[in-house]
């Protein structure tokens, strides 16, 4: 069988060419092989070898229009070498030179369709940028663990290389992309829990399976200073609609929300509206319609003069199982809607 | 505390004219035990029966609960203690058990009017395969399975219809397993944490369960947990049967009783008792506690009753979705600021890749311990099966009007919500997300 051919980047320090000083240097290709490449190659055993070392300065490729400038040539190099793979790094905890690894694999990957692979420590910041759709195999953070950080690396080129395909990241070392699917474990999940404990009971390391992608915080709209010029608005994640759901809106995972007109509506009657949430026992809110949308009080405010008006629909969704995602892309539709209305506050009751 | 469960491996179910167990063959006489547990018929019409063995290619449908044969011998109670008689505390004594079979409870509870304006009294339908893509999301592919269909009475209220499903259920898993009174056991396993090893950590379970109503409540000694505050239970109770589930609105999430009374966690826990931990103890409380005070005071009673125990590390479980995570994550919260390392299990969500937005509805940063139950947002394709147990039809999307395919076709889910125990809460199954 042929030898795999593998393209190598390296920044200018691998290669030889200098620490910082030398960060400027621009695009050059060696033909001897520098760096990480002749430790990768013993671990190759012949299987697979380093055509081609490309190399960049730090600081000059993470200038956009210098990427953008040496992208033909890199093309050119790929298109005449039609490597196996391409491999970057390993680039540890160095930032530029993290970037510019994940940059290249990303774009070798997308636009030249060649397997690609790079290798750093978890917190490169690189990582966050280019995880999700590339390889990076986790690595020390600094130099000193390059013996150490070789062999996954190695392992997985060869195997993207052999167009093998590709295990999870727990068995191949790569840093977890965030794509995730039903599986079976070898152990079942009580086993796995009570293990899990004793690792951390024991100050032996452990890895939770599912990491905390964390919540964004939303600051508050500043407070509303006149409130009997105040048009206000009214919306609900308790899941109100006109009796029969015409909008068919989900019960539990719901992806869209009904406006319902209340223009010269002084109260929402039981039997012409109904709760159809599917996360809570919505007797009462049926009975009530406003426990979800205070219509009536808020009529008597509005004829009081405390507020200086009601918006004339209402919003609904059901907040249950519902997707952040489809979350966001509902309330910024109603916010847009409520802001070019010139509506200045809503309340907004969850359930 | 010691409880002695005497196993006894049931090999085969039969049809025949007297109901009797011998040598690991149980023969079974539908109209026998349906004479003996007439008076119980107020709100269920008439019951019937059907045999799921291993292997097949059937699905089984309506699934409501699914019961632990199990007959108290020896010792203060009997099993399922509270439901028929005085809820006298369990745990100790001989128990005699069916093991390899269970009994099933399978119904179309009506989506009456009463309740057609909730959505969370609506008993949404639970589909398990014996065979095929999600049979492993239960352990029940690997039982025999004796499934009682009932036929309702008309007009009566949904309180009186989930008292009537259970109380037959649990009458004839007790007959059943009342068979084994002279017979000689397969296996005898002494259940016992009195023995507590110093150089080992002290390990409890927070065990979370859901009550919102009828339809969607966990029983304990015979009456439902709305207003109960954390409390501790001896692993022996829960074996015992102390804990029984009347939840049909969820079915990936529902707990059977089954699974209470075998608890994977608890199981677990216990082969690890006096080797690498000594178990402590389960602290049982609700889930979906009704306000944010509510649930503060819940976390702050589990993590006290922790401390109580001195316990190191806490084990957190929950029944139910989102509501159900608000209330383990301030547990685990409010355990770790207590010095008490936490662990957990729960589906996740993710979408169909993984990568779409959050995997948990609540997180805190002191979860850093969390198993993955698998994602319910992952698209299954049900194959066509040879026969279905519980009804011709589905019964889904009820919000939207309803939706009626035949139950026997193939059939497409986007999640998992409808495949019984596919949300993994009590870590009964291999299911999970793997990384990529």
């Amino acid at each position: 069988m042929a030898v795999l051919k593998a393209v190598h980047y390296i920044n200018q320090f691998y290669a030889g060419l200098g620490g910082e000083t030398m960060a400027d240097v621009g695009l050059c290709i060696l033909e001897e092989k520098k760096g990480p490449a002749i430790g990768l190659e013993k671990l190759w055993n012949g299987e697979m070898e380093v055509v081609k070392i490309i190399v960049c300065g730090d600081n000059f490729i993470n200038n956009d229009d210098n990427f953008q400038g040496i992208i033909p040539d890199i093309k050119e190099i790929i298109n005449q070498v039609k490597p196996d793979v391409f491999i970057a790094g390993p680039a540890f905890n160095a930032g530029r030179y993290g970037v510019a690894c994940a940059k290249l694999c990303d774009y070798i990957r997308k636009e030249l369709d060649i397997p690609s692979v790079t290798a750093m420590w978890h917190e490169n910041p690189a990582v966050d940028m280019y995880v999700k759709d590339n390889y990076i195999v986790s690595t020390s953070e600094t130099a000193v663990g390059m013996t150490k950080s070789l062999p996954s690396l190695a392992k997985l080129a060869l195997k993207l290389a052999m167009k093998q395909p590709i295990g999870p990241s727990r068995f191949e070392g790569y840093l977890r992309t965030g794509h995730r699917y039903n599986e079976y474990h070898e152990k079942i999940g009580a086993e796995r829990v009570v293990d899990l404990l004793l690792n951390k009971l024991n100050n032996k390391p452990y890895v939770t399976e599912i990491p905390l992608r964390g919540f964004e915080v939303v600051p508050p709209a500043s407070k509303v200073t006149e409130l009997k010029d105040a048009i206000i608005a009214l919306v609900t994640t308790g899941g109100l609609v006109p009796m029969g759901n015409p909008d068919k809106i989900k019960q539990a995972f719901a992806v869209n929300y009904g406006k319902y007109d209340i223009e010269g509506v002084d109260s929402l009657n039981k039997g012409i509206y109904e709760s159809i949430h599917g996360g809570y026992d919505t007797t009462f809110a049926t009975n009530d319609p406003h426990r979800l949308i205070p219509l009536d009080e808020m009529r008597t405010l509005e004829k009081d003069g405390v507020i200086g008006g009601i918006y004339k629909y209402f919003f609904t969704t059901c907040g249950v199982g519902t997707n952040i995602e489809s979350s966001k892309d509902m309330g910024r539709r109603i916010a847009v809607e409520l802001k070019n209305a010139g509506v200045s506050a809503a309340i907004l009751t969850s359930t | 505390m010691k409880l002695i469960r005497q196993y006894f491996n049931i090999k085969d179910v039969l049809w025949g004219g007297r109901t009797s167990l011998s040598d690991g063959i149980l023969t079974i006489c539908k109209q026998d035990l349906k004479e003996q547990f007439r008076t119980l018929f107020k709100a269920v019409e008439d019951i019937d029966f059907e045999i799921v063995k291993p292997g097949e290619n059937t699905r089984i449908i309506h699934l409501l609960d699914t019961l632990q044969p199990m007959y108290k011998v020896k010792g203060n109670g009997m099993q399922y203690s509270g439901f028929f008689g005085s809820p006298i505390t369990v745990g100790e004594g001989v128990t005699n058990l069916l093991k390899g079979i269970t009994v099933m409870e399978s119904a179309a509870l009506p989506w009456e009017e009463s309740s057609a304006s909730s959505g969370l009294l609506y008993p949404r339908d639970a589909i398990m395969d014996m065979a095929g893509p999600i049979a492993d999301f239960t352990p029940f592919r690997d039982t025999l399975n004796l499934v009682i269909l009932y036929k309702l009475a008309k007009n009566k209220s949904s309180i009186e219809y989930d008292k009537d499903i259970r109380l037959i259920a649990i009458k004839i898993s007790t007959y059943l397993a009342s068979l084994t009174k002279e017979l000689v056991p397969d296996e005898s396993i002494c259940y016992t944490i009195d023995e507590i090893n110093p150089e080992l950590p002290n390990v409890v379970l927070v065990w979370q369960c859901q009550n919102q109503g009828p339809y969607a409540n966990t029983f304990l000694y015979g009456q439902s947990i709305d207003n109960l505050v954390p409390t501790l239970l001896h692993p022996n109770e829960m074996l015992d049967g102390c804990v029984v589930s009347g939840n049909y609105v969820w079915p990936a999430f529902k707990v059977p009783t089954y699974l209470h009374a075998n608890h994977p966690i608890v199981m677990e826990l216990y082969n690890n008792h006096g080797k690498t931990l000594n178990f402590r103890g389960i602290i049982f409380c609700r889930s979906h506690n009704p306000s944010s005070w509510h649930k503060v005071r819940c976390a702050n009673f589990n993590v006290k009753l922790a401390k109580y125990l001195n316990a190191k590390g806490l084990i957190m479980a929950w029944e139910g979705g989102g509501n159900a995570a608000v209330d383990g994550m301030l547990t685990i919260q409010c355990a770790e600021k207590n010095g008490i390392k936490a662990s957990a299990i729960t589906f996740e969500f993710g979408g169909i890749d993984g990568t779409e937005g959050i995997l948990l509805v609540d997180d805190v940063p002191e979860a850093d311990a969390i198993i993955s139950g698998g994602s319910i947002e992952k698209h299954y394709k049900l194959p066509a099966v040879e026969r279905v147990v519980g009804g011709e039809v589905l019964r889904l999307n009820k919000e939207s009007g309803g939706y009626f395919p035949p139950s026997d076709k193939a059939i497409e889910f986007e999640n998992t919500t409808h495949l019984y125990l596919a949300g993994n809460q009590t870590g009964h199954s291999r299911l999970f997300a793997e990384a990529y």
